[in-house]
């Protein structure tokens, strides 16, 4: 669903040409598991945010699903958020003065879901979380890796074919992480959910069944899940 | 979506209270002073606005050589009348400059501004008084009193109108029929009145054009061509002063044009034949009022960008969960619209509290409640300005935001935005030190036109109302004669002005080869000793020339000026068919204030084409006055033998202070615009140095751990806004500096501009400054490094 080709992107300061991503082609299907691996600086963020059409490449081609997104229209983009992509943050970056139900209504309101399935989709995502108990509460009163799960959440409700997440994990303790690992992986194996994860740790990046290593900005080695 | 970014907004708004409070607070206070300005504007420009045909009645007045007038002579609107089709209706006005009395046997009340209207006019006005009703073609004058006097003439008394008062002194009353009461609660009308005389034709038929005693109103058909009208009356006019003997030479009519029309609209701020102060006042207020509100919006807008950092990660969540940059956009707009909602109400609460001050001060009674829709109309448009000129710019920097960058977690600040939220801080400044600064120098020529030397005491001087004619010094000298032998009392004259502002008669005289229209003041002995006004040369007039009252005058120092003679003491000057022999030169003094300079004057006892000499002054020893104010008061009958009843009397340096009153409601006026511009500049500033210190509390605390002192951050801290204030001052002095000088050249006495006011300035707006921003520093200094630099 994902092609990428020749992916340029740098900043040109003072006329010297400082890359961030360097020739990235590759490919990436409907129910893959990605994890894009490398040292800080190398340019993962990046490739996530241009995948994520946060960011315009400098240089190349990039079609998701089948049509040219890049210098896409407002408009354009914006359904494609709507129906297709959804994003989880290191910083979850929920909405401070929203409620748990309230951030993960947001979505919906925009996609302008009706009111009475709005609320039957956050109730049935919180259920399915275990989080009913904390509907109510504000994200300053819940614990990092609880955060994260109304992140995910936020990004499920609205049934998209395809998550894009930069070190959901970064800012979790191990156990909370694995519980996180645990349910990408349900989601992709389950409901066929693609995956694209940024992660510079090698226990999370084998949950995925492929891995694109990156050294400065270079794709170094594809390396594809046995089994 | 709406509920739900309601609740946000709202739970935004309680997050950042102070913020909220100060972004609030700010607009609230100067929305207020704009909705009294708004009122006051409103109600001065809706004068008579009730009248029914307002846009089709206006005044008849005369251009002279020298001045307009809105006097005209008796049968000018009967002759309109009769000659264009187009006039509907015409009718004449008559005031009376004096206050008389009306009694009967039971009581006795004083108006003050009688006024006599025909029939005709009373209609076009909307003036009904109750009562019986005479016949509008009953040709004798029927008087209407309000009934507040009527019950003072008639305490629990069945009336049967028409009934028989008696207008004047107790010992000269006119016996006239009073028909009835008349109620004007609005004084909103150029037409004021206490008691008022109707009459078919209050000029009984007067055919005389040599005299111009009344006003003229006329009301025209719809659609009539007011300037053909105008070239029509003016002929018509021109006409028959020439069939009533004047030349068709006569410089005062020939090739020029004399009549014009002045709308109804325009009588009450900018007549033609009058001074359209009030009209720059109103137009100044208004504008200060806007200013205001600008500044608050300004204020607003840099405060609401200062925290946009905050919202910086909403805006990008929002965006990759599906929403359109036009969605935030107006999401942002109706959080604006709230607090701007919220404001107004507040604004509305303030302006409640602050009405009464205000009407005090300018004496008018406005109100918000009781006036039309407009208000609310009007409110309505500020509303959404003021909503969109302080939100539109946040909104749209907000809802720009791009997610990539903003969801990285250290956001900083844009660059783009900076060098405008420091000239928006600055104007507003700017603002604040001219009005700084224009107060004190308001303050400083109050202060010297309150201490400088007028040219004559006033401070010992009793005014006695009087309306007997003294216009013979023998005439006087009884009265005189009983009121000299009361202890204290040092001097007593009479004359046909007194200097209280008010303006004299002007006439033609002649000095050698040079004629000159002059002003004349009719006096008696002791005019210019009971005032303390020096003699230059020659002598005050004296009761040991007996031609002092058959043919003397004394000119004062301008009226010299005027004709250019050396010594004008022993020549003679010809006035009103008569030669004056010159005794004496008086200094000029300045009886009309301190705006116009001193008028070239002529005094005399006797004089042909007198105006009456009917104000008795009194110059009393301070220490004995109130025992000769209650001789004179017992004595009054028997003193002033024809108007005895009552003694009424006002100190002249009282009267003369009302002069100020203008520049009194100017003072108030700044006083409170520098306040509030310094309070709304300072709400600014607070805000601003928050948010730049907590942006650089990690630098700081890097700073610290190198080893700056405390001071040194204070210092660091300062010095911007600082720079920032100089700059202000820089620019405001000038400013200031010009418009002081436009006003201070409104009076021909005036102060030299001191330095202090702008060196004042200064310092307040630095000293706020420091203490302000002070304030935020000791907070971010006081954070601890550890503290601060834990995230990264």
């Amino acid at each position: 669903m994902i092609e990428l080709k020749n992916i340029e992107k740098y900043y040109a300061n003072k006329g010297v040409k400082s890359y961030v991503l360097r020739h990235v082609t590759t490919n990436i299907k409907q129910g893959e598991f990605v994890s894009i691996m490398g040292p800080s600086g190398a340019g993962k963020s990046s490739l996530l945010n241009i995948l994520g059409m946060l960011e315009e490449p400098t240089y190349g081609q990039y079609e998701f699903m089948g049509e040219d997104v890049v210098s896409l229209s407002e408009r354009k983009r914006v359904e494609l958020y709507r129906n297709h992509i959804g994003f989880v943050f290191q910083a979850y970056h929920l909405i401070d003065e929203m409620t748990v139900a309230e951030n993960i209504e947001a979505p919906l309101l925009y996609k302008k879901v009706p009111g009475s399935e709005r609320k039957s989709r956050v109730a049935d995502i919180l259920d399915r979380f275990n989080m009913v108990a904390k509907s109510d509460l504000f994200p300053n009163q819940l614990s990092g890796g609880q955060q994260q799960l109304v992140g995910i959440a936020r990004a499920l409700v609205a049934h998209p074919t395809i998550i894009l997440a930069d070190e959901p994990t970064g800012n979790l303790q191990s156990v909370q992480a694995l519980q996180i690992m645990d349910l990408f992986k349900k989601l992709n194996e389950e409901d066929g959910i693609t995956i694209v994860q940024v992660t510079h740790s090698e226990v999370n990046a084998v949950y995925g069944n492929r891995t694109l290593h990156l050294l400065d900005g270079v794709v170094n080695e594809e390396r594809n899940k046995i089994g | 979506m709406f509920k739900l970014n309601f609740k946000i907004a709202l739970r935004n708004l309680w997050k950042n209270k102070v913020y909220t409070a100060i972004n609030i607070g700010g607009l609230s206070i100067a929305l207020a002073a704009f909705i009294v300005v708004l009122l006051y504007v409103t109600y001065e420009t809706g004068y008579d606005k009730d009248v029914p045909n307002y846009d089709r009645i206006y005044q008849v007045g005369r251009n002279l050589p020298d001045h307009k007038t809105d006097y005209t002579p008796a049968p000018l609107a009967k002759v309109i009348q009769d000659n264009f089709p187009e006039v509907e209706v015409t009718g004449k006005m008559s005031t009376t400059w004096f206050e008389f009395p009306i009694q009967t046997e039971k009581g006795r009340v004083y108006s003050t501004k009688a006024l006599l209207l025909d029939y005709k006019v009373a209609k076009m006005f909307n003036i009904r008084p109750e009562g019986k009703l005479a016949d509008e073609n009953d040709p004798g004058l029927q008087l209407y009193v309000p009934k507040l006097f009527f019950n003072k003439l008639f305490p629990n008394e069945q009336v049967i109108f028409p009934k028989q008062v008696s207008l004047g002194p107790k010992k000269a009353g006119q016996f006239v029929k009073l028909y009835g009461t008349i109620e004007r609660t609005d004084e909103h009308s150029n037409i004021k009145f206490d008691v008022v005389s109707l009459s078919k034709d209050i000029s009984f038929d007067n055919k005389d054009y040599g005299t111009n005693n009344f006003k003229t109103f006329i009301q025209v058909k719809r659609g009539a061509n007011i300037e053909a009208l105008q070239q029509k009356i003016d002929q018509l006019y021109k006409r028959e002063v020439i069939k009533a003997g004047a030349s068709a030479n006569d410089y005062r009519i020939a090739g020029r044009s004399v009549i014009f029309l002045d709308p109804l609209k325009n009588l009450h701020l900018k007549p033609m034949a009058g001074s359209d102060t009030n009209y720059k006042i109103v137009f100044a207020l208004f504008g200060l009022g806007i200013l205001i509100v600008i500044i608050a919006c300004i204020n607003f807008t840099n405060l609401t960008i200062a925290q946009a950092t905050k919202r910086a990660k909403e805006v990008g969540v929002r965006k990759v969960l599906g929403a359109y940059q036009l969605n935030l956009t107006y999401q942002f707009l109706a959080e604006i619209f709230m607090q701007c909602l919220l404001s107004l109400a507040l604004g509305l609460i303030i302006a409640e509290v602050l009405l009464p001050v205000f009407n005090r001060l300018f004496g008018i009674p406005l109100s918000i409640w009781h006036g039309d829709q407009t208000l609310f109309a009007q409110l309505l448009l500020i509303l959404i300005g003021v909503t969109v000129i302080s939100g539109i710019y946040p909104a749209l920097v907000l809802s720009a935001y791009k997610p990539a960058s903003v969801l990285k977690g250290n956001m900083q600040t844009s660059y783009k935005t900076r060098w405008l939220r420091n000239s928006l801080l600055a104007a507003q400044f700017v603002i604040a030190i001219i009005f700084i600064a224009g107060l004190l120098i308001v303050n400083n020529q109050l202060k010297y036109m309150r201490a400088e030397d007028k040219g004559f005491k006033s401070s010992q001087v009793v005014f006695i109302k009087n309306i007997q004619f003294y216009n013979k010094a023998k005439d006087f000298e009884q009265a005189r004669n009983k009121m000299m032998k009361i202890p204290g009392v040092n001097y007593v004259t009479v004359a046909s002005d007194i200097p209280d502002g008010s303006k004299p008669g002007t006439n033609t005289y002649k000095l050698g080869e040079q004629e000159s229209s002059i002003d004349f003041i009719d006096v008696d002995f002791d005019y210019f000793e009971t005032l303390d006004i020096k003699l230059k040369s020659g002598r005050f007039f004296s009761r040991n020339f007996m031609a002092d009252t058959a043919g003397s005058a004394t000119l004062n120092e301008s009226a010299v000026a005027r004709y250019g003679v050396t010594n004008p003491v022993g020549k003679i000057i010809r006035g009103c068919d008569m030669d004056y022999k010159i005794v004496g030169v008086v200094k000029d003094f300045k009886a009309q204030g301190f705006e116009a300079a001193v008028e070239p004057t002529i005094y005399s006892i006797k004089n042909p084409c007198n105006n009456q000499k009917i104000k008795i002054m009194v110059n009393i020893d301070q220490r004995s006055m109130t025992a000769a104010l209650a001789a004179l008061k017992s004595q009054w009958p028997s003193i002033n033998n024809l108007d005895g009843d009552d003694f009424r009397y006002e100190f002249l340096d009282e009267l003369y202070g009302r002069l100020f009153k203008k520049q009194e409601q100017l003072q108030s006026v700044f006083f409170f615009a520098a306040m509030l511009t310094i309070f709304i500049a300072v709400l600014g500033l607070f805000a601003f140095s928050a948010f730049t210190t907590n942006n650089r509390i990690k630098e700081i605390s890097i700073r610290k751990i190198l080893g700056a002192t405390d001071f040194q951050m204070f210092k660091m801290l300062n010095t911007f806004f600082i720079w920032i204030v100089l700059i202000s001052n820089v620019i405001g002095w000038p400013l200031a500096y010009i418009l002081a000088k436009n006003w201070l050249e409104t009076f021909a006495y005036r102060i030299d501009i001191p330095l202090f006011p702008f060196v004042l300035a200064a310092l307040i707006s630095t000293v706020l400054t420091v203490l302000t921003v002070s304030i935020q520093a000791r907070k971010a200094v006081k954070t601890s490094p550890a503290e601060a630099l834990k995230y990264e």
